[in-house]
């Protein structure tokens, strides 16, 4: 008995330390699973483009920085365009040597006689392909588009996506008239998107987003081909699978971007019902990662540029939507929690958020605008060191916020996020002339607001601001300062304390004559006469 | 996006225009250009890790001296008060030499631009040593000059110690608004080669024994002629006229301002008597 008894509780211990262990492990895999979902979606099934095998680190830091500049002088001339090509596993990036000129048209005339090898042939074109020179030679030889958009059309499935991944190499191209020749193909590209194939789908979706930028001409024969409604579809349909969601998301962003997209494709998208579903997928997937939220989220930004898009969408709940999740990644990076990745989609977030409030009423983000406003501060904070210019339209949104909204000023100084907001104060780069715009419209309020800020510590943080090389800074600095003191005395009397005189004496000597009068005024009309 | 906007605080009769604004902005704003290049280079797969932070000194705000002219920046509160007290603060409104201390400014002022002074000094021991507690004084600036390299073991060349020429020191002349302050910025920099110190000041001299000298011992300067800058000169070639940095008329800074100033009086010091605060302009 006893021994039975004994045998049992044996096994009952063995197996509570069983399940004890069971459940740890998959604990531990699921912090795993959530702490690295920037490696996750990086290693999706399929693969993006991946850091060059091979080469040093430094090489590719060099290459980057490089890039970097060229992308800035794009940007500045309003050709910033991006491609992503989309790799199936068996495949990798390596492009084939100068020689496949003569191999394509090898290959292709090998294609136009009917045989059996055309798989062979089919994928020795698309390594080709992957060559500048070899993407003109093709488009350039008579009928090869035609061949290709036949077997892409045609009833073979393997040779449907064989051809599809040539499209895809040619999209790659900044030519325009590679990208023209692949104009044939779009009709069979937005059918297949309501297709069931998502292998298919999805480098159909990657084939369009790249195709879109760079030319008007393709992008109005898509937008007539109803490439809008074909997006919407699919992504209904697609919504549990995110590869295919994050397809999606790539390619609208591409037509969003375009210079006329505010009136061209703005309202069809609208009126499409797209901005819901795009709301829907904003909350990043633990196992997936961040990645189909970021294209939703940079969709989003594109559209609430525009004040149609603004106003459309601020009625619809995108501001409340996108508030929430600033205020929970706010929260997550308050605690230290940040992953890779995420500022890419904090960022567009902000400029929704930015933007939904610039238009439209002031004031009715209800409880939801005091949990934003800590969040904020929080997201310039951690975000300062890396990316200054996430700090700034952090700082942007919390001036549009406090801009007309006694209640949300009140609670900046209720919650003591001033201390917070005055330690930004030394960087630039726009941080500090934003932040004294926020500070700015808080002393806007009352005579009590000043006293707050005033017991917060501004007017040390003033003193030192006065003292900026920045003529901006210089002029908001007393633009504020003169608000605190005509709304507290005792701000005045502080700011006397603090060589404040001796300090506005030499602003009078400042090069600009704006500033130089606003000191002048302040000294003879606002600081305590029996002090001076 | 203007900084600052029409309507205001203060009502119309302050200059001061701040109003609460929001803002909105488009897509293709330089504000979103860093974002965007971000963006872009993920969409690309050139996106760096979080290790590669940018040097914090690149974007925090610099502190800039604001009198027009004074170029220079600073990297805290400290240094812009340490270049600003030792620089602007106590400056001869007659000649613009500026003075690390009121003491030694104020005897350059009795030495130099009193013509009582000069009277007196002819009979008298008026020379008093620069070493405060000493007390003593001496008939010529020679003497006090060996006294002070004899028994407080000052350099020869001792940049607040210059003798004055027979003629009158002469002031920066030139037509327009803005006066000439000369060499004073490097007065107290740390940079400056001691040679160039010892060059500068025969230049001076030089110069003042060229120009012609002012309308007299006491009063206001009526212009300026320039005086060379040994710092801007390369390969022995002085130019007749270069300028350091200029200094505003009170006149032109703001009415109220010299209003103060003229009813108080004219005092070389430029010093204000109900402030007790020296300022650097000149009066005329």
């Amino acid at each position: 008995m006893a021994n039975e008894r004994r045998a049992e509780e044996v096994v009952l211990r063995s197996i509570s330390g069983l399940a004890v262990k069971l459940w740890a492990t998959y604990f531990i895999l699921f912090i795993y699973i959530v702490f690295h979902a920037d490696a996750m979606w990086r290693l999706s099934s399929v693969r993006h483009k991946a850091v060059p095998q091979g080469r040093s680190l430094e090489e590719f830091k060099l290459k980057r920085r490089e890039h970097e500049k060229v992308l800035r002088s794009a940007r500045k001339d309003n050709l910033l365009v991006s491609k992503r090509l989309l790799l199936c596993e068996d495949e990798d990036e390596t492009p084939m040597d100068a020689a496949s000129g003569d191999q394509v048209v090898h290959l292709v005339q090998k294609l136009q006689q009917s045989g059996q090898e055309k798989e062979t042939h089919l994928k020795a074109l698309s390594g080709s392909l992957r060559n500048p020179s070899a993407q003109t030679v093709f488009i350039k030889h008579e009928n090869s588009m035609h061949l290709l958009v036949g077997l892409l059309s045609g009833s073979q499935a393997q040779w449907r996506l064989l051809a599809l991944q040539c499209l895809h190499e040619l999209s790659q191209s900044h030519q325009p008239n590679v990208t023209l020749a692949c104009v044939p193909a779009t009709p069979y590209l937005l059918t297949y998107l309501s297709g069931q194939s998502t292998k298919l789908t999805e480098l159909c979706l990657y084939t369009l987003g790249n195709l879109c930028p760079g030319s008007d001409v393709v992008r109005d024969k898509l937008l007539a081909q109803g490439i809008i409604p074909a997006l919407k579809n699919c992504m209904e349909s697609q919504r549990s699978n995110l590869a295919v969601v994050e397809a999606v998301g790539f390619t609208l962003s591409q037509l969003l971007q375009a210079k006329d997209a505010a009136e061209k494709i703005t309202p069809a998208v609208l009126a499409s019902g797209l901005p819901s579903l795009l709301r829907s997928v904003l909350s990043p997937d633990p196992q997936f990662g961040l990645a189909p939220a970021i294209e939703c989220a940079w969709c989003l930004h594109y559209l609430t540029c525009s004040t149609v898009g603004s106003s459309a969408l601020r009625a619809d709940g995108t501001l409340s939507r996108c508030s929430s999740l600033l205020v929970a990644l706010g929260g997550a990076v308050s605690k230290g929690t940040k992953e890779e990745g995420m500022e890419l989609l904090v960022w567009p977030l902000l400029r929704s958020v930015g933007n939904l409030l610039s238009s439209g009423p002031p004031g009715d983000m209800g409880s939801q605008g005091g949990d934003l406003l800590p969040a904020l501060c929080a997201l310039a904070r951690a975000f300062l060191p890396s990316h200054p210019a996430l700090a700034l339209e952090s700082a942007w949104v919390l001036n549009n916020l406090t801009a007309d909204s006694s209640e949300l000023c009140a609670a900046l100084l209720d919650l003591n996020l001033v201390p917070e907001l005055i330690q930004l104060l030394p960087f630039s780069q726009g941080i500090n002339t934003m932040l004294l715009r926020v500070l700015g419209n808080v002393a806007h309020q009352t005579n009590r607001s000043c006293s707050q800020l005033a017991r917060a510590g501004l007017v040390p943080a003033l003193c030192a601001t006065l003292r900026m090389s920045e003529p901006d800074v210089v002029a908001l600095s007393l633009e504020v300062l003169f608000m605190l003191v005509a709304g507290c005395p005792q701000a005045a009397e502080e700011f006397v304390g603090q060589n404040g005189v001796a300090l506005l004496e030499a602003v009078q000597y400042n090069g600009d004559g704006e500033i130089r009068q606003r000191a002048a005024h302040l000294l003879e009309h606002h600081l305590p006469a029996h002090l001076l | 996006m203007s900084v600052l906007n029409m309507g205001g605080f203060g009502g119309k009769d302050t200059p001061f225009r701040f109003t609460p604004q929001r803002i909105h902005l488009g897509k293709d704003h330089e504000l979103f250009e860093d974002g965007d290049i971000h963006r872009h280079m993920y969409l690309q797969n050139l996106s760096s890790s979080e290790t590669d932070e940018q040097p914090k000194h690149r974007y925090v705000s610099e502190f800039g001296c604001h009198i027009s002219g004074c170029c220079q920046r600073f990297r805290s509160v400290e240094e812009y008060e340490h270049h600003y007290n030792s620089l602007h603060r106590h400056v001869c409104s007659a000649c613009r030499r500026s003075f690390p201390s009121a003491r030694l400014l104020d005897v350059h002022i009795e030495e130099w631009h009193d013509a009582m002074f000069d009277i007196l000094s002819q009979s008298q021991d008026m020379y008093q040593c620069l070493v405060e507690g000493c007390g003593l004084k001496f008939r010529t600036s020679k003497r006090r000059k060996d006294h002070l390299i004899q028994i407080h073991k000052y350099p020869p060349d001792f940049r607040f110690d210059k003798t004055k020429r027979e003629h009158r020191s002469v002031v920066p002349q030139q037509a327009g608004g803005a006066e000439v302050m000369e060499g004073v910025c490097e007065a107290v920099l740390p940079a400056t080669d001691p040679e160039q110190h010892q060059e500068e000041e025969e230049d001076m001299e030089t110069v003042e024994l060229q120009a012609p000298s002012g309308p007299g011992e006491q009063g206001p300067p009526s212009g300026g002629t320039p005086q060379a800058d040994a710092e801007t000169v390369s390969d022995g070639q002085r130019p007749r006229y270069s300028y350091r940095w200029v200094v505003i008329h009170g006149c032109i800074v703001g009415e109220g301002f010299h209003t103060q100033l003229k009813g108080s009086g004219f005092d070389p010091r430029g010093r204000h008597p109900e402030n007790n605060q020296t300022f650097y302009i000149s009066i005329h």
